[in-house]
């Protein structure tokens, strides 16, 4: 018997987002069909991996990280380096010096950081956000205006601060944004709605739906991605249809396994290498559970995650 | 399970307002009423220009265009006794948002609509009866199996068949009321189309008590298995049961905007 084979499309697809400047753009969603069902029907753009940096500078107690941001001492010197790693679709810059429960900058001068790093970079940039409602409320309108015609994407909108967020970022200075809930499914539909009726069309904004690194509650978050793309698909919901990015990098590198020396778990073997390896292994996970794009820190991890994608879709 | 779909019934002239209108095609009132419809969750919009004998089908084609030049090529259902005004509504009726329907046939005098679909390559809504009121369920049955079989003879795929089971006024036939939900879900079951006017069920009651009862109504129906109403979308009271219906069958994913969508 000869196998016929049964696609299963759907009438709908995940909206498409560009964002970069003109010339640099890249553009990811517009697919169809489940994560890397690529049998089912062709998948319209490939998942992105984007490369994190922070204003801290990179972790140069990690001897292959050290190495490759060798000699890039400014923070304009590591972005464009960052832009060399192969793999790498978008650069994503954490401003770490931000939080207000650490260095607490002014946004002024983290958002002519952002700025700093937009004009060194040849990829597109998306800003994450440093996880307080307040500061980021202040925070990304400046970095929005700071990075004019950079078409950037702002994370971090949540439910408490998405207005000023969004109508700055995309309203005034034609930025993209990212719409974030914390692995909650009603939430996650809900604030997509709330932007809509802001009159933010699809296009301009993207879902971030949480992070964890796995094994550490990943399960909810792999089910949320997966429940938002199914109910996306399959009933049509045009509130859930924004492309997913999942920062994976911050979880994957605070987890144990990233953080304790060889010298106190010498059966676990070299730091970086742990840290790597959870980086990847999340990543895929998020991927195959229905991210559209990935976020990740070390050159190693990105270049093999581009690697899984380019050799699934 | 597919997303309740809901046929707007506010362009029917039975209406003064719209019969007038369609009598001097006057457009304003026919697209006031087709976008308010639209706005509040109709996916088809029905279009009922009476017998028409006269000039139905110039009428029915002047009708299909206003309607979809002005709505993004707006799906509808044809909703006419007059055969020839359906054609000529067809032939200038363009399909990009779904196919037209033909409202409707039964299993006696208007069984020759299923042809005219299977032509056309339309839906058809089949009334569940033939002279009257079917006795009871074994009787719907056997006239939904005739226009089944009539259809499926004539090429029409059965899920463009949307069988009706015929919705009984409340006030006189209370105790047909069960069998009515019993069969749909038996259409359900079968893996058949359902379509139903449930607001014919609360025919004769009080204007204040009308809007319980086609929710409570509606509801129920949804919960057998019902695919579609033809229904006044700009009922708010009776577009909230739907939407929740809908959530609580899992069918769309809720959120606390839920009834803004």
């Amino acid at each position: 018997m000869t196998f016929k084979p049964d696609p299963q499309t759907f009438a709908s697809s995940i909206k498409e987002v560009s964002f970069g400047p003109e010339g640099a753009a890249v553009t990811f969603g517009g697919s169809n069909v489940l994560p890397f069902y690529a049998f089912d029907a062709p998948i319209a753009h490939k998942p992105l991996v984007g490369i994190e940096i922070s204003d801290k500078g990179p972790d140069r107690e990690l001897p292959a990280l050290a190495a490759f941001y060798d000699g890039a001492n400014t923070l304009s010197e590591i972005a464009a380096r960052a832009c060399t790693a192969p793999g790498a679709d978008f650069l994503s810059l954490k401003l770490e010096g931000a939080d207000p429960n650490g260095d607490n900058m002014p946004s002024d001068e983290a958002a002519a950081l952002a700025k700093e790093v937009a004009d060194a970079s040849v990829l597109p940039l998306l800003v994450q956000g440093v996880d307080n409602v307040d500061k980021d409320a202040e925070l990304l309108p400046k970095v929005a205006e700071a990075l004019q015609g950079k078409n950037a994407i702002l994370m971090s909108a949540k439910e408490e601060n998405y207005k000023g967020i969004a109508v700055a970022a995309v309203t005034a200075y034609g930025q993209k944004i990212g719409a974030e809930s914390a692995v909650d499914i009603n939430l996650a539909k809900q604030l997509n709605v709330l932007i809509a009726q802001m009159g933010i069309q699809q296009g301009n904004y993207v879902m971030h739906l949480g992070n964890s690194a796995a094994g550490y509650g990943f399960e909810y978050l792999a089910s949320t991605i997966e429940r938002v793309k199914i109910a996306a698909l399959s009933q049509n919901d045009d509130a859930l249809q924004p492309p997913a990015v999942t920062p994976v990098a911050g979880d994957a590198w605070s987890v144990k396994e990233s953080l304790v020396s060889e010298a106190d778990f010498p059966e676990w073997g070299p730091r970086e290498q742990r840290g790597i390896e959870m980086e990847i292994s999340t990543a895929a996970a998020c991927l195959a559970s229905g991210s559209d794009a990935v976020i990740l820190r070390h050159p190693s991890s990105v270049e093999t995650i581009a690697k899984l994608i380019a050799e699934l879709v | 399970m597919d997303k309740f779909i809901i046929i707007g019934e506010r362009i029917h002239c039975i209406s003064p307002v719209i019969k007038e209108a369609l009598a001097n095609r006057d457009e304003a009132p026919i697209l006031e009423r087709a976008k308010a419809q639209l706005d509040s969750g109709a996916t088809y919009l029905d279009l009922n220009i009476g017998p028409a004998e006269r000039d139905g089908e110039e009428l029915m084609q002047w009708g299909v265009k206003l309607l979809q030049e002005n709505f993004d090529n707006v799906p509808l259902a044809l909703d006419t006794a007059n055969q020839k005004a359906i054609v000529a509504g067809i032939e200038v009726y363009n399909r990009s948002k779904g196919k037209p329907i033909i409202n409707s046939a039964d299993a006696g005098d208007r069984l020759d609509n299923i042809r005219l679909a299977a032509e056309n390559d339309a839906i058809v809504i089949a009334l569940c009866s033939k002279q009257g009121v079917p006795r009871d369920n074994e009787e719907r049955m056997q006239y939904c199996q005739e226009m089944l079989e009539y259809g499926m003879g004539l090429g029409l795929d059965e899920s463009d068949m949307w069988f009706d089971p015929l919705t009984l006024v409340i006030k006189g036939m209370q105790e047909k009321q069960v069998e009515f939900l019993e069969f749909i879900r038996q259409l359900s079951d079968m893996g058949l189309m359902s379509v139903a006017g449930l607001s014919n069920a609360s025919n004769g009651m009080p204007k204040e008590v009308r809007p319980t009862v086609d929710s409570v109504l509606t509801a129920m129906a949804i919960e057998c298995g019902l695919s579609a109403a033809i229904l006044n979308p700009n009922d708010k009271h009776l577009m909230d049961v739907v939407k929740t219906a809908e959530v609580i069958l899992n069918r769309t994913l809720y959120a606390d905007s839920y009834l803004e969508l």
